[in-house]
């Protein structure tokens, strides 16, 4: 650690730029001990976010999240499968997350990024622990039919928060999500109506005419912390995740619940006064998400 | 998806070519397919273009014509792979990739070594590699939704996110594409148009020069028709090209203020 002492010197008669670049960390500790960070956020404040429904035609359900410049395209297909005869009454659902070449200057085709099946993984557990979706919605017909899920969210700029900006995304597609009209034919095989001749000829009884959209209980939303030293920054860009290591993220259901927290290591210890105050911000954050989808959902229906 | 802000999208439909003694061009009786999106047969979609999507690329564009829709990134130069050789030119490397939800059946989502390889072919003779010896450009595309005439939409975009990236070109390089439906040619298809197309045309040019980087033919085609189909996509090259250059000219002017 002999440098540091060296940029202090040298920080007065340098260019901005060229000490961000070869002093990264302490250019971030002159704005921390200013309580203010470089893009001119306070240290407990998220980046702007947008949401945006219906991004994908081809998609049942389809949402474009995007947490300042992090952007998650998340888009839903439904099949029809045969259930398993543990859950016969049960559909299932998929989840993937790709980080494809376009999204960062680290990501090159043919070796895919680490972080991707980590931040797959970590979305199905908190989706299905946080019993958002009851699966039981998902059956059409008793141990012979039942709906599958397949959601695959895209990472398409990825600047930090990226577990974060991958849930909004995805939970906003299940609540766009409108399941497809589905009929039994005369083998007893599922068959899809088509939206077309949708009222013109109904002689096929549909078998799931009221259930076409899911309800939500519990919607799990999630802030990332990083922990320096004594200070907590909310929602880092990548630029702040790749100096600080040590990340938190806490993952809350809209009635504040607790439904998953993770601290996969770092150099800094997490004390309980930390952890608490990052599920205090994690609680403002989530007032904040659930307005936010809650506006875009209804000016979708709006239109 | 960006489709909302900004001005409505202009389009670049070719003027129809002047022999007299051939207008009308369709008769009644010559017209035995209508186009799904209910467009005449030489008439382009829309066509949106906007630069800068992904912020941590060096350069990238967004593009969407109807239902097609591609976002392109540009990495470098940066220092090209260690197991290459010296190289007093600069390298360029593509890869054209599609999300799982692109075509209507989900799929693997997976890249295409054709397109790929296509898109480099396009592009290599507009840039000019002698201006960053020893180091790699990167062009990354991705298909977000797959609607017809998609690797026309990736080469224009693709060399808008280079213009965006500052890397030094001859010229924009522009895409079109022409499939050849019995009698009748019909440009910038989409999905289903291109699975009953008897033949295509593809032309990938550098309209302010006038130079042509690629041409694909495929299929059974008369040579009047072949003349004709490549009128057509030059035309509508140049015009493609204009509209390019009002979204670069509209990015630079927004940087300013």
């Amino acid at each position: 650690m002999g440098l540091p002492d060296a940029s202090g010197d040298l920080s007065s008669e340098m260019e901005v730029d060229a000490f961000r670049r070869l002093f990264p960390l302490r250019y971030f500790e002159r704005h921390l001990s200013e309580s203010i960070r470089p893009d001119a956020r306070p240290l407990g404040r998220a980046r702007d976010t947008t949401l945006a429904l219906g991004a994908v035609a081809s998609a049942h359900g389809s949402a474009l999240a995007k947490i300042g410049s992090t952007t998650m395209l998340a888009a839903i297909k439904m099949e029809v499968m045969t259930p398993s005869t543990e859950s016969p009454d049960e559909g299932s659902i998929a989840i993937d997350f790709h980080m494809p070449p376009i999204c960062s200057p680290i990501v090159r085709p043919g070796r895919p990024a680490e972080a991707a099946p980590v931040i797959s993984k970590q979305l199905s557990d908190t989706i299905s622990s946080s019993g958002m979706i009851n699966l039981k919605e998902l059956s059409l017909v008793s141990g012979k039919a039942a709906w599958m899920a397949y959601l695959d969210i895209y990472c398409l700029d990825a600047d930090g928060a990226l577990f974060d900006a991958a849930l909004l995304s995805a939970v906003a597609a299940f609540s766009h999500l409108q399941i497809p009209i589905v009929s039994l034919n005369d083998d007893g095989k599922i068959e899809l109506i088509s939206e077309e001749d949708d009222g013109a000829k109904l002689e096929v009884e549909p078998v799931n005419k009221e259930k076409r959209k899911l309800t939500l209980s519990g919607i799990p939303f999630s802030l990332t912390c990083i922990l320096h030293k004594n200070y907590i920054l909310a929602d880092p860009t990548a630029e702040e995740e790749s100096i600080m290591e040590t990340a938190v993220t806490v993952v809350l259901d809209s009635s504040s619940r607790l439904v998953s927290f993770y601290k996969p290591g770092g150099p800094v210890l997490a004390h309980t006064s930390a952890v608490q105050d990052c599920v205090a911000l994690t609680r403002q954050r989530v007032k904040e998400l659930q307005n936010i989808l809650d506006e875009t959902l209804s000016g979708m229906e709006i239109d | 998806m960006a489709a909302q802000g900004g001005a409505a999208p202009s389009t670049y439909t070719p003027t129809p070519t002047k022999k007299t003694q051939r207008s009308p061009f369709f008769s009644d009786s010559d017209v035995d397919w209508l186009r799904p999106d209910g467009r005449g047969f030489h008439q382009c979609r829309a066509a949106f273009f906007r630069t800068g999507a992904v912020n941590s690329a060096a350069g990238s564009a967004y593009a969407e014509f109807g239902n097609t829709k591609v976002i392109v990134s540009v990495f470098g130069p940066r220092e090209s792979k260690k197991a290459m050789v010296y190289s007093d030119v600069g390298r360029l490397n593509c890869n054209v990739s599609y999300t799982t939800f692109a075509n209507p059946a989900r799929g693997l989502g997976s890249d295409n070594k054709e397109f790929s390889s296509m898109l480099h072919k396009a592009l290599e003779g507009a840039i000019m590699l002698e201006t960053f010896p020893k180091t790699t450009v990167d062009v990354f595309a991705l298909v977000l939704e797959s609607g017809g005439s998609d690797l026309p939409v990736v080469i224009s975009c693709a060399s808008l996110a280079l213009a965006d990236a500052g890397i030094m070109m001859y010229d924009l390089v522009a895409g079109v594409s022409v499939s050849c439906l019995g009698r009748n040619l019909i440009i910038d298809p989409i999905l289903e148009e291109e699975s009953f197309q008897d033949g295509s045309m593809m032309i990938t040019c550098m309209p302010s020069r006038y130079e042509v980087t690629q041409l694909t033919i495929t299929g059974e085609w008369s040579t009047a028709k072949l003349n004709e189909a490549m009128q057509l996509c030059l035309d509508a090259c140049s015009k493609l090209d204009k509209i390019m250059r009002a979204c670069l000219e509209e990015a630079a002017s927004a940087s300013q203020d």
